[in-house]
């Protein structure tokens, strides 16, 4: 997120100005959100999955998206539900 | 009061030992046919197909002017990298929201984001599970004597949902809680 208020592409002069000190707060929330999941994962039982399950897993730890991480797992978002709470990853809001 | 519910608050609500109170606090709660087809367990199914046939849930009749509405927030949200990523059914349900002044009843971050800043959308209510106890309490559905009470009832929802509410949020919720206890 650094230096982006400085840049000049169009795409990226049309984002909306957000009241000051947003962006760091959702940062910290992120990261504050980010040290919950990892905290709480079943390290073993993540590294025990096939290659897309524990890289679906690794994304919600990083990302805490369930609608991604199910894509990349070939779910349905309900179907990834059940592996992230074997996974005892929490979702964090 | 109305209720709009997406994908995700559903699923996990569903999972909720005192998940039926969710009827007692909306008089209606709409759902979007697209959230609906997201919903695919078992569990979550009997628990939503139940809402419907009581009339506590029911489907919402999306027009056109409500897609050019999606249209323009999500050519705006999609570009901004500060937005964690929304799909489409997010977006539904908080235009939903908006058209209709209804809680919108979500887990999603990017939506409880867009809602923080947007000069639309900020209007928009968005609830999550935490939010919806704390008007429970308000409403008289859920017996809650204490700030004890209504933390032994969030973890009650934390443990049926693997669910983890920040301290922010929690602190926000637990000090209102503490001031309607206290009126």
């Amino acid at each position: 997120m650094a230096g982006w208020g400085g840049s000049s592409s169009p795409e990226r002069a049309r984002l909306r100005k957000l009241p000051e000190g947003l962006v760091e707060e959702w940062e910290r929330e992120d990261a504050e959100f980010r040290e919950l999941r990892r905290r709480s994962a079943d390290w073993k039982f993540i590294e025990e999955q096939p290659p897309h399950l524990r890289a679906a897993l690794l994304y919600f730890i990083e990302k805490g998206d369930r609608y991604v991480a199910a894509r990349i797992a070939g779910l349905t978002v309900e179907e990834f539900d059940e592996l992230r709470r074997k996974a005892n990853i929490p979702v964090v809001v | 009061m109305l209720g709009v519910a997406d994908a995700c608050f559903l699923i996990d609500w569903a999972r909720f030992r005192r998940r039926e109170l969710l009827a007692n606090l909306f008089e209606l709660v709409f759902v979007h046919e697209e959230v609906l087809a997201q919903i695919r367990s078992p569990s979550a199914i009997d628990f939503v197909s139940r809402l419907l046939a009581r009339g506590a849930l029911r489907l919402y009749p999306w027009s056109a002017a409500e897609e050019e509405l999606y249209v323009q927030i999500r050519d705006e949200v999609a570009l901004d990298p500060r937005i964690p990523s929304l799909e489409r059914p997010d977006l539904l349900c908080l235009v939903i929201a908006y058209r209709t002044g209804g809680a919108l009843l979500t887990e999603n971050l990017g939506v409880l984001r867009v809602v923080q800043f947007h000069p639309t959308y900020s209007r928009v209510s968005a609830w999550t599970a935490l939010e919806v106890l704390e008007q429970m309490v308000y409403k008289g559905l859920a017996e809650v004597r204490s700030v004890e009470d209504f933390i032994s009832l969030v973890s009650e929802y934390c443990e049926d949902t693997k669910h983890v509410f920040s301290s922010r949020r929690m602190g926000e919720v637990v000090e209102r809680v503490r001031a309607w206890l206290a009126r």
